[in-house]
């Protein structure tokens, strides 16, 4: 047996012996190099309550080079990005040690949910959002998290709701500016993907013309 | 007679009692303190016994210049040599056991030895009484002996000890005993360190010290295979500067070190010693080479001697400062003499002529200019053999490809021109190489110190364009890349990876 699998196998017993982490490491097929990790969001931030699902790949020269990590489930953080769940965190890249684990990493990714680094973001847009008002962006990321991460109020509630309303939380826009743009005659998805992108959101409104966004939307 | 008779067999019960009570107390001694009992003998009541003294912890100790050779000179009395040491030299004791130890009598205590002599004389003799004192009839006191010592106590009793913080030895000649006790200290911890055992943070297996290595700089410990793995891959891969010690907080402590700058060349990486404990003759050769090479090209004006054989960089002479002058290109490698042109790499053609191509370059394209199966070409392919046309057409065509993928593909890093392609991630680069910060659409160099002021300020042409380039349409740039279709036709800049390779 190789030294890798030796140490994945230790890492991933470890793991099921330590109850107090409320780290979990599980088999996705027959291959320990490719596994599935889970944390619970951390506490008194919009992602508590939630549950994140990480996708592990174990390459050939682990623990050497770093593990490939990216969040399975959709995550909205300045440091993921929210289309492919790709993580930008410095352990994973230039700052990965032979000695970090499975669970120290995912710990890790577990503290960059409490601490977003949007000077070095992974999603510029969400990244603006974040700068732009924190307010708002707690509001979106906590409504992603009970939609996508199975967070408080997401049973049965999101479901009923319009799908409409959804969409515009998920863009993180006040409902109010979109219907303003829609009675214009334009497509509601469209408006959403413009103000979106314009980060019309806090304290940038009073900033952006409303010409600007007819233009852009005229595109 | 009678009464006579009695007293004997008393004696001899007496005797019996006490012989086996030495047994036993000399049981118990070897198996807690085996590194201590050096003799055996103890039928016969003889006893021998070797204590180090351990402190526990690294404590300061004073060499003081007795003055007892050269009382005269005032300079060198009083003077002090001091170490950090956590072990003192053994203690040698030559004990007899009488009949009736430990019930009666007090072991008797032949000769008292200090190893290097440390101790002077008459601190011996205090010790040895203060020894004696401490027994009491009818209890054992080798333990205690052995504890007192062992611990170091024995030193605050002989009065060596007045300033908590150091132990004060005065010895006639410090700059001959000092030595003497950093070395018994030293071998004292790698036969501690050998004995001991660790868990290795890598392979997560416990391991005898003995098959680990502890780490200068920062006192790390792991097991030398894991080392050897780690080292022997960076090695492998060329990449020197991960040559070090593998914990987290070394590792973040090197990356930003490294990071800041060409005063830190190496920082935080390991000595050749260490590297030697753990890798073969091979790696070690290789290593320095990454070393020496990764120093040099520093200079990007550095050149490689083209010889295959030699490779020897070549640095730019000292120029009168006409760097546009033809002559610029001329370089002589200090090695072989080979005179070349830095640009093209090969023999000097002067400064006024251009590059050429190569030969066989301009031969294949000739060839393929000719319309296939033309007699022309039959021609060609007979005189200087089909097959070797083909090979020559085939390496062309390669060559063509690769750097038509280089172009396409890759950015070349400002700083030391070495291709980079990006797999995932935004535009803001650090070169892995020589830890440039550069811009992957323009090739720009960027500060380190505020990276992300090329991308936020309005007005550069890489302004918001943190992410926008994304040929794979995958990976991190997605999350800004959704809104990318509606953004091409605002000022949507065309990245030069989409040049057209012109033959």
């Amino acid at each position: 047996m190789d030294a890798r699998l030796r140490r994945v196998n230790k890492e991933i017993t470890d793991c099921k012996n330590d109850k107090s982490s409320n780290i979990r490491i599980d088999l996705i097929d027959s291959s320990p190099f490719h596994l599935k990790g889970s944390f619970p969001g951390p506490q008194d931030t919009p992602y508590e309550g939630g549950h994140f699902e990480v996708d592990i790949v174990i390459p050939d020269s682990y623990p050497f080079q770093p593990v490939k990590m990216k969040f399975i489930t959709k995550v909205y953080h300045p440091n993921v990005s929210s289309a492919s769940g790709a993580i930008c965190l410095d352990i994973l890249k230039d700052a990965w040690s032979p000695v970090l684990t499975l669970k120290s990493t995912l710990i890790s990714l577990q503290s960059l949910l409490c601490s977003p680094e949007p000077n070095d973001p992974q999603d510029a847009e969400v990244a603006k959002h974040y700068t732009t008002s924190k307010r708002s962006f707690d509001e979106t990321a906590r409504y992603w998290t009970q939609i996508y991460a199975g967070g408080p109020g997401s049973r049965g509630k999101v479901e009923s709701k319009e799908p409409a309303r959804d969409e515009i939380a998920i863009a993180g826009l006040e409902k109010a500016h979109v219907d303003q743009f829609e009675a214009l005659g334009f497509e509601r998805s469209k408006v959403i993907d413009v103000l979106r992108r314009l980060n019309y959101r806090g304290a940038n409104v009073a900033k952006i013309a409303e010409d600007k966004i007819v233009e852009e939307l005229l595109k | 007679m009678s009464v006579c008779a009695h007293v004997d067999q008393d004696q001899d019960e007496l005797a019996e009692t006490c012989r086996t009570m030495q047994l036993e107390e000399w049981q118990v001694l070897e198996s807690i303190f085996p590194d201590c009992c050096v003799s055996s003998d103890i039928t016969q009541g003889n006893v021998r016994l070797e204590v180090s003294i351990e402190l526990g912890y690294t404590r300061s100790i004073a060499v003081v210049d007795d003055g007892s050779i050269r009382p005269s000179s005032s300079a060198t009395h009083g003077s002090e040599i001091r170490d950090e040491l956590s072990s003192l030299p053994p203690l040698l004791l030559t004990l007899r056991l009488p009949h009736d130890y430990p019930l009666h009598a007090p072991p008797e205590i032949v000769s008292l030895q200090v190893t290097h002599s440390w101790l002077p004389q008459p601190r011996i003799k205090t010790l040895q009484e203060h020894l004696s004192g401490m027994w009491q009839p009818g209890e054992g006191v080798l333990y205690p002996w052995v504890e007192y010592i062992r611990s170091g106590d024995f030193l605050e009793t002989l009065g060596m000890c007045d300033d908590p913080s150091v132990i004060r030895i005065p010895h006639p000649a410090p700059h001959l005993l000092a030595p003497l006790l950093k070395a018994h200290h030293t071998a004292a911890q790698s036969s501690t360190f050998a004995q001991t055992s660790y868990t290795c943070a890598i392979c997560l297996a416990p391991h005898k010290g003995a098959a680990c290595l502890q780490l200068i700089g920062c006192a790390h410990v792991f097991c030398r295979a894991c080392l050897a793995d780690f080292w022997g891959l960076c090695i492998a891969e060329g990449d020197v500067a991960r040559v070090g010690c593998p914990d987290p907080e070394c590792v973040r402590d090197r990356e930003r070190e490294q990071a800041e700058g060409s005063e830190g060349l190496g920082a935080g990486e390991v000595g050749e010693e260490e590297v030697r404990r753990v890798l073969g003759e091979e790696d070690i050769v290789r290593w320095r080479w990454l070393k020496q090479k990764r120093a040099l090209e520093r200079d990007p004006s550095m050149v490689h001697c083209p010889m295959e054989f030699c490779q020897t960089p070549v640095p730019k002479p000292p120029s009168d400062g006409d760097d546009e002058s033809g002559w610029a290109r001329l370089r002589t490698c200090p090695s072989c003499e080979y005179s070349f042109c830095a640009f093209c790499k090969r023999t000097w053609h002067g400064p006024l002529s251009d590059c050429p191509l190569s030969a066989t370059e301009s031969f294949v394209r000739e060839y393929l200019a000719l319309p296939a199966s033309s007699p022309a070409r039959a021609t060609i392919e007979r005189r200087f053999g089909r097959a070797t046309v083909a090979r020559l057409v085939a390496a062309y065509e390669e060559e063509q490809a690769n750097r038509k993928w280089l172009d396409a593909s890759t950015m070349r890093c400002p700083g030391c021109e070495v291709k980079v392609e990006k797999s995932v991630g935004c535009n803001h680069m650090t070169c892995a190489k020589c830890k440039q910060h550069f811009c992957y659409r323009c090739g720009e160099k960027i500060q380190a110190s505020n990276p992300y002021a090329h991308f936020s300020t309005p007005g550069l042409r890489c302004f918001s364009k943190l992410f926008d380039f994304d040929p794979s349409g995958e990976g991190a740039g997605a999350g800004a890349g959704e809104g990318r279709g509606a953004w091409a036709g605002d000022d949507e800049w065309q990245p030069v990876e989409l040049f057209e390779f012109v033959q």
